[in-house]
């Protein structure tokens, strides 16, 4: 069946370097736009680094360099005259442990939007709902949004990170390793609610649980020591993976 | 946890093997009876199916437990489901071996027939088709396995061929019409047990070669 493409992020002949080492080599594939993409791989095989590169945070460590292109939308993401605030609000990230600001669960996903200059409170108000509901976490906070985000549990605090990425309408949502510290009950929400954001969103999902990939990615890519082994449709990678180094791994057999 | 998974990965492979090894004698035993009329070396088949149903419960057990405990994935995971149609197709050859037993008892005085309509001929074939369907389990031997699914038209135009034979004979003589009707039923199991030894191969090309080679001919004929 001919998929129709519909590109969100092209990746061109990307190297990365860390203080002249080339961590990752010559990635090129595509990322479709309203499709969650799995990347799995063992330890240090460069998922997190390829993440940080999709939203320039690479660029906070010295000795960094890229070459090679990734385009989002047709543009140059490290051109130098693109702003990169405004493409950390294009393509958010949701990091493995949740980091939920020391204030009210209403101020911590009001946090950026204060920052870009929104103060209308209404407009907040909306937000805030819109946002926590498409995190599946409203139901559980509405009639406490001025208690401290801190004080939630860890699942819920997950949710309120991604919650406070959604508020920005971001294209384009990274999560490195989402439920690495949640229980499955927690999980699950996170996982239903990633089912439903793709609707709107482009997700990269990195996840050392490859199931969860086999779970909830429409596309899954396999790295390994900084290359990309193999990229296709999650139901093929995890039936009849074609590279054997993917079989070996998904299967458990690796190293 | 790969070790645990490994080691029961072999358990399952073990029981397969009895198993697939019990049938194989049960099949190897009603063909001889059938060759020679003695209905004697039938004896006792009932009683060793009844084996081969606990391994078929087992292998199911073993199967689920793997599949709820391990969620295993591509070539893991053909394996068990190939482990769980053998394990299928195993137990409806033994309780076919079960049903040939029963027909050597009621035809053992027409050897005659038998010889002259060659369904020993056919209940050679199967029997190899079945014995070569578990070596290539056991051994994973994809090529061995496509030849038993080669050799299914054989046994096919043997049962056509068989059939016409017998109802020749029955056009011709009423008093054959009840010998026959037996020797009808008799190579129908045969050529069930030659379709079993098919899927039983086809299982083995699933799980090397990713492929579902099941309904080939007809999906084949039909887009044609």
């Amino acid at each position: 069946m001919q998929q129709e493409k519909n590109i969100k992020i092209d990746i061109r002949h990307v190297n990365i370097f860390a203080r002249d080492v080339k961590i990752l080599k010559d990635l090129n594939f595509e990322v479709n736009s309203n499709q969650i993409l799995g990347i799995i791989g063992p330890a240090g095989s460069g998922k997190t680094t390829f993440l940080r590169s999709l939203n320039r945070m690479n660029e906070l460590e010295t000795g960094w360099r890229i070459d090679g292109q990734i385009l989002l939308d047709g543009k140059d993401i490290y051109d130098s005259e693109l702003d990169v605030n405004s493409l950390r609000k294009r393509v958010g990230i949701v990091f493995a442990l949740p980091v939920a600001l020391p204030m009210s669960i209403y101020e911590n996903i009001v946090y950026g939007l204060r920052l870009s200059g929104v103060s209308d409170k209404k407009r907040l108000d909306e937000i805030v709902e819109k946002s926590l509901s498409a995190a599946f976490l409203w139901d559980e906070v509405k009639d406490r949004l001025s208690l401290s985000g801190l004080r939630l549990s860890g699942g819920q605090q997950q949710r309120l990170c991604l919650a406070r990425v959604l508020a920005m309408e971001p294209d384009v949502i990274l999560l490195d390793e989402p439920c690495s510290g949640l229980d499955p009950i927690s999980t699950t929400w996170i996982e239903d609610a990633l089912t439903e954001l793709k609707k709107k969103y482009t997700i990269i999902l990195v996840t050392n649980n490859t199931m969860q990939a086999a779970r909830v990615a429409d596309m899954t890519a396999f790295f390994l020591m900084g290359e990309l082994i193999e990229i296709g449709l999650t139901k093929q990678i995890f039936t009849a993976p074609v590279k054997k180094e993917t079989s070996d791994y998904i299967t458990g057999r690796f190293g | 946890m790969q070790e645990h998974f490994n080691e029961e990965i072999e358990n399952l492979k073990t029981s397969l093997i009895k198993m697939a090894t019990l049938v194989d004698e049960q099949v190897e035993r009603v063909i001889t009876a059938l060759e020679t009329g003695d209905a004697q070396l039938c004896k006792g088949i009932k009683a060793k199916d009844r084996e081969i149903d606990i391994y078929d419960n087992l292998i199911q057990t073993q199967c689920e437990n793997i599949l709820a405990l391990f969620q295993p994935v591509a070539i893991d995971l053909r394996f068990v489901l190939s482990a769980l149609m053998t394990n299928n197709q195993l137990e409806r050859c033994g309780d076919i071996a079960v049903n040939i037993a029963q027909r050597v008892k009621k035809t053992n005085d027409m050897q005659s027939l038998i010889k002259e309509s060659h369904i020993l001929e056919m209940g050679q074939q199967a029997k190899l088709m079945l014995k070569e369907a578990i070596d290539a389990f056991i051994n994973n031997d994809i090529q061995m396995a496509k030849k038993v699914v080669d050799s299914d038209e054989i046994v096919d135009n043997l049962n056509k061929q068989i059939f016409n034979f017998l109802v020749e004979k029955m056009k011709a003589d009423n008093a054959l019409i009840e010998p026959c009707s037996h020797l009808i039923v008799l190579i129908r199991n045969i050529e069930r047990l030659a379709d079993h030894a098919c899927n039983i191969a086809r299982n083995i090309v699933f799980y090397v070669e990713a492929k579902i080679i099941k309904h080939q001919a007809r999906l084949n004929r039909q887009t044609e």
